[in-house]
């Protein structure tokens, strides 16, 4: 038999672990997907090791996108800060601000009006809305269904004109912030936030048609990436990605803040619909259904809003100032339990700012996930988690 | 086209001026020098007209080798590829005309007046028309704005090219006349095997009249014919694939509530593809320096070549066909699987994992759906028991009942079977796993930028036509309308050529029917995710093949039985046929109704985007 | 001289070179994967020889069998067994000895074989070449065994490779 000669020239798999020659089928590749790569969800980096089309392991290399948040928040005052909390989860920078900002209030006992916390709620939700969207537009664009991108986009230009004419921005708001929020609702705000609710509900039910529904997305993410509700909870899952494993866990219902407990709205919790229970697609249709509960929630507090006259901030939300004390205050962002840790030293600036990112704890189960999936299925696992790189390496 | 950019133009204002003084310089210059010595050389022609032999032979038999001569050691001495390859040029083809001159018994006169009249005037007023666009090329540039522009090149394109062909068919006919004439084919003289020679089409065209007797000439030659019917359909195929793309893009923008290319050109940008065609052709000409170079240059040509091919086979109308092979769905079929290769190549040769990857899926999806597309397609050609192309469109003349796609429920399924089985082959959505830009990051092709990029996507375009023109050929009627052949107004005036060219039997109608397969294709792409790749071969081997079978089973029996020594089961087979034509008008009627509902909202369907702004505070 | 009978030599001459330079360059390039695709060149020509001679349905089937599926396969093959995009052959001494000593015999033999036929061609090839009708009848009626043995042959290579390539367990 013929001795195959190697030139001396740079090999494709410096690093592959070869059997005896001639057994083709046990070589292994390491495959480098990203930092740069149209599926994954932002600047993140995953070295698959797989065995012809079935990966063997996922590692993720985060840190692309880290920015020091947490250091910055030792230099400034907490409403210097709120920018930065915006940059986190950028999708869903409402949610952050609020995060923060609800931290820094239960730190020093500050009191929010009440119209402030009904307008927080309706832009938290909506922000919800907005960031479900681009999840939902995304994921559809990892499976190859183009279309339904550009009509969560088209959607979500509306949320963003209501956001930009409120406070001047279409991504990154700083509008919810200590004591209340920034300014008061632009003049005919609920007529038209209403208008567009009226308008975007039937929407859901097209997006289901168009793609929740379709058989081919349904055999690409049914039955794929099953997470186990006791896999997730050991693993630190939170928000939609727990919520798919069937574990009914919501920090707007089991410590509600900002007047959640006066609003009627239902958990969505993933049901084996169209496969196993914890599947892909059961993570993304909670995230469908998370949309739909949220405009009730925003419909409930438009009606509320009317009602509610007062002040939208607290006169001292500025020159606050932090006990000697720490806390940890966590809400349900978009993404999962987002929280705030806060160490005050007494004056003005914080000691030590720590954010804990869904994304983060949520994105450590790829590993586990992975294993004995085909090479097409990183992506349908890495989408329905929802990663979003800002709010994992902040 | 004001949009456009052309990158070798200097974008510098005062460089741009010196460089198009320096143009229209060389221009004009050499258009009317070139235009000068035609006219003088036709003179001398007519003054010298027994010198003619030996005009020519000097002139283009032993001026160019000395030119050459001279040139080639000013090229060595200085360097330049350029002169040396002038140098060898003019050598080569003096050797060749005086070799034509001394050894054949070829007219001199034909050489000289192609090579020294024709060939300099139409080198002259080509650079004339140059010169003249560059001087009034803002003119030019707003004509081509214009609303109307788009439409009258469009229509203008259509229309010129089947006259064209018409014309071609028109003189080839007339020539044949001639050559059949025994008045005028007198003697027995041949000249490279035509019968024709110069002087006994002078008898016939004489004086004035001369140069047709040259323009005929050629024209007896089946290479000749052959040769300018092949420029004509390549210039037809590289057509299609640049408005495809410009289609597809408005088609994919106004499904997804948006416009598409709006501004090159101005009529809905439908120059785009042409910009698009010259930036690639700018771009950095970019080899992977560790994958085997010769091989990443070839794999393009690999996967386009054959698409190319075959629309040698594929007829347009009954005349309108490049060669009518008698096993015309086998060559093309033939042609559509060496596309695989120029695929794996493609892949192989970019030194980069994901390519490989792409390749691989490419090729086992591309092959293994080879098999219910021949399948399938065996049982419309068992149905009219030819696999002439030409063939079995003469039996869907009939008007729509005769279409075989509803002569019985097996052709029916088989249709739609080959259908699928075609948008996987043209790696098509939602089979276009290869290129997946989500999933790896461009598949095959990844490493490709360019002009070698768009070569692909040529095949691919193109590739898709064929698919759609044999679908259209062996189900859906071919070249015929929907009404019988027989209804037709015969006659050879200008008024019924043309109703029965648009409504009855032509070109144009099969255009149209490919244009409609085509539009299905964009819009099952536009709207379908992807499939991964276990599902696609699962869907292939344990799904289609077997259905395929089935059809081709059934079709079997089926034609066992329909045939006069069965009287019962024919006229059954003939309800079965009304009913299914039923189907397919509901079918056509239906897939008509969305089409105009698309068209007729398109604007709500754009969306939100043009609808008044919240007053911001 | 008619045109078609000095051009049918030149485009001969043309496709037998294609024919010739591809085959020589299968033997004698290092590189497997060109090999594969010299083997494409070869079997292109032989095609175009097969359309010059007027038998349409064998040049077709020839692509579709040959070129679009034999020749897939072994450029799969070569490429999913080769480690490197710059594999060489090396063949030992032993080897190149055996390569040559066969090489020259089945010369000799073919050799012997072509200098002994009587090449004369009929007066009139066929009138008309032979159609797809024709063949499908000698297939069914007159070389019906061969026929299916061909297709016995080709179930029996499926089921081999499929059992070959079944995972371990």
């Amino acid at each position: 038999m013929a001795d195959t000669v190697l030139e001396s020239r740079p090999d494709l798999n410096l690093d592959v672990v070869r059997d005896e020659i001639g057994d083709v089928r046990t070589e292994e590749m390491l495959v480098n997907m990203g930092p740069q790569h149209p599926s994954t969800h932002g600047v993140l980096r995953i070295v698959l090791r797989t065995d012809g089309e079935m990966v063997l392991e996922a590692v993720p290399h985060i840190g692309y996108l880290h920015r020091c948040a947490e250091k910055i928040g030792e230099n400034v005052a907490p409403y210097q800060y709120i920018p930065y909390t915006d940059r986190m989860d950028y999708l869903a920078g409402m949610n952050n601000n609020l995060a923060f900002s609800l931290a820094i209030e239960a730190l020093t006992g500050l009191e929010v009006p009440k119209r402030a916390q009904v307008i927080r709620v309706i832009f938290a939700e909506m922000n919800r809305i907005a960031s479900h969207l681009v999840s939902m537009g995304a994921y559809g664009l990892d499976m190859g269904a183009f279309t339904p991108f550009l009509y969560a986009f088209r959607e979500r230009e509306r949320i963003l004109d209501l956001f930009e004419a409120s406070c001047g921005a279409r991504l990154t708001y700083s509008y919810i912030t200590i004591g209340g929020v920034t300014d008061d609702v632009p003049e005919r705000f609920i007529d038209v936030c209403r208008e567009y609710l009226d308008y975007f509900e039937p929407k859901i039910a097209e997006y289901n048609n168009l793609l929740s529904f379709n058989h081919i997305f349904v055999k690409r993410t049914a039955n794929v990436g099953i997470i186990s509700a006791e896999k997730a909870i050991n693993w630190g899952l939170s928000g939609p990605s727990l919520r798919g494993s069937g574990v009914k866990w919501d920090l707007r219902k089991v410590h509600p803040d900002c007047g959640y407990d006066e609003y009627d709205f239902d958990i969505p919790v993933g049901q084996g619909l169209k496969g196993q229970l914890g599947d892909c697609w059961d993570r993304y249709f909670v995230r469908i259904q998370e949309m739909q509960q949220s405009v009730r929630i925003v419909r409930q507090a438009l009606d509320k809003l009317a009602g509610t006259p007062g002040e939208y901030k607290h006169k001292s939300g500025k020159s606050v100032k932090l006990p000697k004390d720490e806390i940890y205050y966590e809400i349900e962002g978009a993404r999962g339990q987002l929280g705030f840790f806060i160490q005050g030293d007494g004056s003005q600036i914080p000691y030590r700012v720590k954010a804990r990112g869904p994304s983060y704890c949520n994105l450590s189960i790829t590993n586990e996930v992975v294993k004995d999936c085909l090479l097409a299925d990183v992506p349908a696992i890495i989408g329905s988690i929802d990663v979003v790189m800002g709010e994992v390496d902040r | 086209m004001s949009q456009a950019t052309i990158p070798w133009i200097e974008p510098v204002p005062e460089k741009r001026v010196a460089m198009r003084r320096k143009a229209l310089l060389v221009l004009f210059g050499g258009g009317l020098t070139a235009l000068i010595v035609g006219c003088v050389m036709l003179g001398v022609f007519r003054a010298l007209p027994d010198q003619v032999g030996t005009i020519v032979f000097i002139l283009a038999g032993v001026l160019p080798i000395l030119g050459g001569l001279g040139l080639i050691p000013l090229g060595l001495l200085n360097g330049s590829v350029v002169l040396t390859t002038l140098g060898f040029a003019q050598i080569g083809i003096g050797a060749l005309v005086g070799g034509l001159l001394k050894a054949t018994p070829i007219d001199p006169l034909v050489v000289g007046v192609l090579l020294l009249v024709i060939g300099p005037i139409a080198a002259g007023l080509a650079m004339l028309t140059a010169a003249g666009v560059i001087v009034a090329f803002k003119q030019v540039v707003q004509l081509l704005l214009m609303r109307w522009t788009a439409l009258i090149l469009f229509c203008g394109g259509i229309v010129s090219i089947i006259l064209l062909v018409w014309a071609h068919a028109f003189v080839f006919r007339y020539v044949a006349q001639l050559a059949n004439d025994t008045t005028l084919n007198t003697s027995a003289t041949t000249t490279f095997g035509g019968d024709l020679t110069i002087a006994e089409l002078s008898t016939r065209f004489s004086g004035n009249w001369r140069p047709v007797a040259f323009v005929l000439w050629p024209l007896q030659f089946g290479l000749i014919r052959d040769l300018i019917a092949m420029g004509g359909v390549i210039g037809f195929i590289s057509i299609i694939p640049l408005y495809t793309i410009w289609w597809e893009r408005k088609v994919a923008g106004r499904i997804q509530s948006r416009l598409g290319p709006m501004r090159v050109g101005g009529w809905h940008g439908w120059a785009q593809s042409f910009a698009d065609g010259m930036k690639l052709i700018c771009k950095e000409d970019f080899v992977p320096p560790e994958g085997d170079g010769t091989l990443f240059r070839l794999a393009p040509y690999l996967a386009f070549v054959p698409a190319i091919c075959a629309f040698i086979a594929l007829p347009f109308a009954t005349t309108y066909v490049f060669r009518d092979l008698d096993v015309a769905l086998l060559f093309i079929l033939a042609m559509l699987g060496i596309e695989v290769l120029g695929v794996i190549i493609a892949g192989w040769a970019s030194n980069n994992k994901w390519s490989v990857y792409g390749a691989m899926r490419e090729a086992c999806q591309m092959v293994s759906y080879e098999i219910p597309m021949g399948m399938a397609l065996l049982v419309p050609v068992m149905t009219a028991g030819a696999l002439r192309l030409t063939d079995i469109a003469k039996l869907q003349q009939d008007g729509f009942g005769s279409w075989l796609a509803w002569n019985n429920p097996f052709c029916l399924i088989a249709f739609f079977c080959y259908y699928t089985a075609s948008l996987a082959s043209c790696k098509r959505a939602p089979f276009d796993l290869p290129e997946s830009e989500s999933e790896l990051v461009a598949g095959f092709h990844t490493e490709y930028s360019g002009f070698r990029w768009s070569l692909f996507f040529f095949a691919e375009y193109a590739a898709m036509f064929a698919v759609s023109g044999l679908a259209v050929i062996l189900f859906l009627g071919a070249w015929y309308g929907p009404l019988p052949l027989s209804w037709a107004p015969a006659g050879n005036d200008i008024a019924s050529a043309v109703v029965r060219g648009l409504l009855f039997d032509g070109p144009i109608l099969f255009i149209l029917k490919c244009g409609l397969l085509l539009y299905v294709q964009i819009w099952i792409r536009w709207t379908l995710p992807r499939i991964r790749i276990d599902q696609v071969l699962y869907a292939c081997i344990q799904v289609l093949l077997p259905l395929t079978m089935l059809v081709v089973l059934g079709s079997t029996f089926w034609l066992l039985f329909d045939n006069s020594a069965h009287p019962a089961f024919e006229s059954f087979a003939k309800v079965v046929r009304g009913l299914l034509s039923l189907v397919g008008v509901v079918i056509s009627i239906a897939i008509a109704g969305f089409i105009i509902f698309g068209f007729v909202n398109r604007r709500r369907l754009v969306g939100t985007l043009a609808i008044e702004h919240f007053p911001g505070s | 001289m008619n045109v078609n009978t000095w051009l049918e030599p030149i485009v001969f001459f043309l496709f037998a070179g294609v024919v010739l330079f591809s085959a020589i360059g299968i033997v004698l390039t290092r590189n497997i994967v060109r090999a594969a695709l010299f083997l494409l060149g070869t079997l292109g020509g032989v095609a175009g020889l097969y359309f010059l001679l007027m038998a349409n349905l064998l040049a077709a089937i020839q692509l579709i069998v040959y070129a679009g599926g034999t020749l897939v396969l072994i450029v799969f093959g070569v490429m999913l067994t080769s480690k490197s995009p710059w594999v060489r052959f090396a063949p030992s001494r032993s080897e190149a000895a055996a390569a040559t000593t066969i090489g020259l015999v089945l010369f000799a033999a073919l050799a012997k074989i072509v200098t002994g036929i009587d090449w004369t061609v009929a007066a009139h090839p066929a009138d008309q070449p032979a159609t797809v009708r024709q063949v499908g009848n000698l297939l069914l009626q007159q070389y019906l065994v061969p026929f299916e043995v061909a297709s016995v042959l080709l179930l029996v290579v499926m089921i081999g490779a499929a059992y070959l390539a079944r995972p371990e367990n």
